[in-house]
């Protein structure tokens, strides 16, 4: 809120001046310039720049490649190429009368152009759709194709896209990701396409280089639709460029050395060297993904919610925080705070290892001559699965081992990788899983908790919280969503199959000449409005 | 040294490098994890996506099927697709395969370059000062770890001096001989340290050995000068264990690429190899270990033919 706040305090402080200088002719040099170069180190070497077959969030993708919407820094969809957000108010969607279906309607900007030159229409959206659905082309990022029945397309800047069901979470999936050049593409192999590593997009920046495990450049494309609210044509920058530095080391000695201006995902570990560094400030982003520990209800005594009440209060965050170098921050709902949809009310299950012991005690779980309760042939006595070799992962992991020993609950590491491990999550080969979730903008919570949800191994079954899903997942009316989420996440803090303990943030190391630069939570990652940065 | 006797080491490596693929295949899926597992804590990547993905490069099959797939099309040239990028693994080889080539070679010449002429000066005045103080450089540049070392170069050439670029293959618009030099010195510097401690040393226990050798008293009674001596009679056959040492060494210049290249992000083979291993990318770890063992064995020949080069008495046929 205060980022907010000072945000729109320096800008309009800005605005004033610049018209100020403007009447007497001088413009100041500390206005928003234009120009410059930014240099971007990545931890990761791009395999391809095609937003649907990447295997990492697309940061260099996203100042290239523009979809129809984006999420802004709060998580909140807002219109790119199209001219709004489609709603049930402004007429954007229109479900069918037996309320199976939906249809929406996107408006698309006007005066938009590849960076060809070609104009940006109608046939782009539709084409999009079909090659994503396309058996052929392999990727990972197919959500959302499969729910669309057709596209109409009455004229160039209006695509109508007809759904066989209601999909709430549209705007994060299909056209979001991005738009593919009908003109270029049509009828290539994209399995194969050049535009894999240099793609043309209708983005602030086009690449003009592409160096494989070396770097990508990007260039001001002259032609971008947007334009200040000053009416400066955008963007600011001329160069966005995105350097391969796999070791962590390196990036920072070339944060040093000023060869590199932003790095977005600096490690915590790294955190202490980068404050030393003129000239690179380090700032701290919310992330949407949480850490959380989940129980496997086939145990009897983990369908008991004493004893799930009881480790709940077992469990010191503080601890797990420090293990993690003090970044990660505490929270108490699967819905992370960044949402709008986080209800601060949620009920909390606070530390208290007393408390723990006594509702133990009440439910009639004894402790043993080995220190470890038991109720008849039930033994307080678990397998525990994380993910083996995710060194922060197995570190939780014993951090909540000592924890539970002191309320008289025996946990035993047993962490699997690859194929074991999914398999492990999804058929419940665990009695205690501690892992971590990311979602998009728009999250589904019932792939984890609802009954025959697809991540749900736990056997976890509860019609009320069902209903609430249902609610959430599948009504469009905001209203009637904030109510549904603050019930499900009521449910979920009291019933407990799952306990939401840390959430992360992002440590982004940038140049302090670098301005107007805002952190974005979501998976479309920071560069989603490369267009407004500029230097100082 | 026959034509007949290279065709026959070189047919005997063809069993060899069935073993080899056979052991790395095995190894390369025993060790955990997999390529789909960065998609693990994306909720909204399902199952049935993964299972597609899976399917399509094969990995729903039994390991041995896979190796036997794997097996017949590299028999026909066919080297597959990187699961991580989706490109034909032999030209992603080939585009790393020059920077490697490039600092590979520079640090194999300045390794001999200096290995060489080292041990020699060591041997030849062994039990002196001079020696003392090689042999404990030596030893320092053996123990000293690669990653360390760069890093503190790059501290003091990049961040206090300014003189040199940390880390990369070339300036983005630039890329002249001068800029490529200015990027390869501190990697090259890097990869050649541990050979050269190394090689210095074998080379000066083979000048030892030979320098007492009753036919180098000869030369000296002929009325020889300490520097023919050294050059034309001790050198020669003091070289004999190096080369083995040298060709043995091959593969250990190629491990060592993979941390140098990674801490300078050099564009190189032994980076590819650090992604692929992270990324589990089976396909491309497969082609270019088989790459490092062809190369491998080919060195070992070359160093068995240089022996009859250097040695008159040793002769295949």
């Amino acid at each position: 809120m205060t980022l907010k706040l000072t945000r729109r305090a320096t800008l309009k402080g800005m605005l004033a001046g610049t018209a100020a200088f403007a009447t007497i002719g001088l413009l100041p040099a500390w206005a928003q310039q234009k120009g410059g170069t930014l240099t971007v180190g990545l931890t990761y070497e791009i395999d391809t720049m095609n937003v649907y077959s990447t295997g990492f969030l697309g940061d260099a993708q996203a100042a290239v490649v523009e979809g129809l919407l984006a999420p802004d820094k709060d998580a909140k969809y807002v219109p790119v190429l199209a001219t709004e957000v489609p709603t049930i108010e402004n007429g954007g969607i229109v479900v069918s009368e037996d309320g199976k279906t939906m249809k929406i309607t996107y408006k698309l900007r006007p005066g938009v152009t590849w960076h060809d030159g070609k104009p940006f229409t109608s046939a782009d959206v539709k084409y999009t759709w079909e090659a994503v659905k396309d058996e052929k082309f392999i990727a990972e990022s197919k959500d959302g194709s499969a729910e669309v029945a057709s596209i109409d397309t009455p004229d160039e800047l209006t695509a109508v896209v007809n759904y066989n069901t209601i999909l709430p979470t549209f705007a994060s999936t299909l056209f979001t990701f991005g738009i593919f050049p009908k003109h270029l593409l049509e009828g290539t192999d994209l399995n194969t396409s050049s535009y894999n590593e240099t793609p043309v997009g209708t983005g602030p920046f086009k690449v003009t280089e592409f160096q494989r495990g070396q770097y990508v450049v990007t260039e001001r494309y002259d032609g971008y639709w947007k334009k200040a609210e000053n009416g400066d044509a955008l963007p600011y920058l001329d160069k966005l460029i995105f350097k391969m530095i796999p070791d962590t080391n390196t990036l920072i000695t070339q944060l040093k050395s000023g060869e590199v201006n932003l790095v977005v995902q600096t490690p915590y570990s790294q955190a202490k060297q980068v404050e030393g560094i003129d000239d690179i400030e380090l700032i701290k982003g919310p992330l949407l993904s949480w850490q959380h520990l989940d129980f496997n209800f086939k145990r009897p005594s983990l369908a008991d919610i004493a004893v799930r009440k009881a480790i709940a209060a077992g469990i010191d965050r503080n601890v797990l925080i420090k293990a993690q170098g003090g970044f990660p921050e505490a929270i108490k709902s699967p819905v992370v705070p960044v949402f709008e949809f986080y209800d601060p009310n949620t009920p909390e299950v606070a530390y208290d290892p007393a408390a723990a012991a006594k509702l133990l005690d009440d439910a009639g779980y004894v402790v043993g001559a080995d220190g470890i309760r038991a109720k008849g042939d039930e033994k307080l006595s678990y397998t525990f699965m994380v993910q083996a070799g995710r060194a922060d992962d197995e570190l939780a992991q014993q951090v909540i081992i000592a924890q539970l020993k002191a309320i008289g609950i025996e946990a035993t590491a047993d962490n699997k990788t690859g194929v074991a491990y999914r398999e492990a999550r999804y058929n419940g080969g665990y009695d205690l899983i501690y892992g971590r979730w990311i979602t998009s903008a728009d999250p589904v919570y019932s792939v984890f908790w609802g009954t025959g949800g697809a991540n749900n191994g736990q056997s976890y079954s509860n019609p009320t919280l069902d209903a609430a899903f249902q609610k959430f997942e599948n009504t469009l009316d905001p209203a009637v969503r904030k109510d549904a989420a603050i019930e499900f996440q009521k449910i979920l803090a009291e019933e407990l199959p799952t306990i939401s303990l840390t959430t992360n943030v992002a440590l982004i190391a940038k140049t302090k000449k670098l301005k107007n630069f805002v952190p974005n939570p979501t998976n479309m990652t920071n560069f989603v409005d490369t267009a407004a940065w500029y230097m100082e | 040294m026959s034509l007949g006797y290279i065709v026959r080491r070189l047919l005997g490596a063809i069993p060899l490098l069935f073993g080899i693929s056979l052991i790395l295949f095995t190894i390369v899926h025993l060790a955990p994890g997999g390529p789909l597992d960065v998609y693990v804590d994306n909720p909204s990547v399902s199952k049935e996506a993964l299972d597609q993905i899976a399917k399509a490069y094969g990995l729903d099959q039994p390991v041995p099927v896979q190796y036997v797939l794997w097996l017949k099309s590299m028999l026909v040239g066919d080297w597959g697709y990187s699961i991580r990028t989706g490109r034909p693994v032999l030209s992603e080889i080939v585009l790393r395969l020059g920077p490697t080539m490039e600092l590979g070679g520079l640090a194999l010449l300045l390794s001999l370059l200096i290995a060489i002429p080292l041990g020699i000066i060591s041997a030849s005045r062994r039990g002196s000062k001079l020696d003392g103080t090689l042999t404990l450089v030596s030893f320092a540049g053996i123990s000293t770890p690669v990653f360390w070392l760069a890093l503190l170069l790059q501290l003091l050439f990049s961040v206090h001096l300014g003189w040199l670029p940390s880390a990369g293959y070339k300036s983005i618009g630039d890329g002249s001989f001068p800029d490529r030099l200015a990027h390869i010195v501190m990697p090259a510097a890097v990869l050649s340290l541990a050979t050269i401690a190394s090689w210095s040393r074998f080379i000066r226990s083979g000048m030892v050995d030979v320098l007492n050798q009753d036919y180098i008293r000869t030369a000296y009674a002929k009325g020889r000068g300490e520097r023919g001596v050294v050059f034309f009679h001790a050198l020669r056959n003091a070289l004999i264990p190096a080369v083995t040492v040298i060709a043995v060494d091959f593969g250990t210049v190629i491990s060592g690429a993979v941390i140098t290249e990674t801490v300078f992000a050099w564009p190189g083979i032994g980076r590819l190899f650090m992604e692929s291993m992270d990324g589990r990318d089976y396909p491309m770890l497969m082609g270019l270990m088989m790459m490092g063992s062809v190369g491998i064995i080919v060195a070992n020949i070359v160093a068995d033919l240089t022996y009859a080069a250097l040695d008159p008495r040793i002769r295949y046929g």
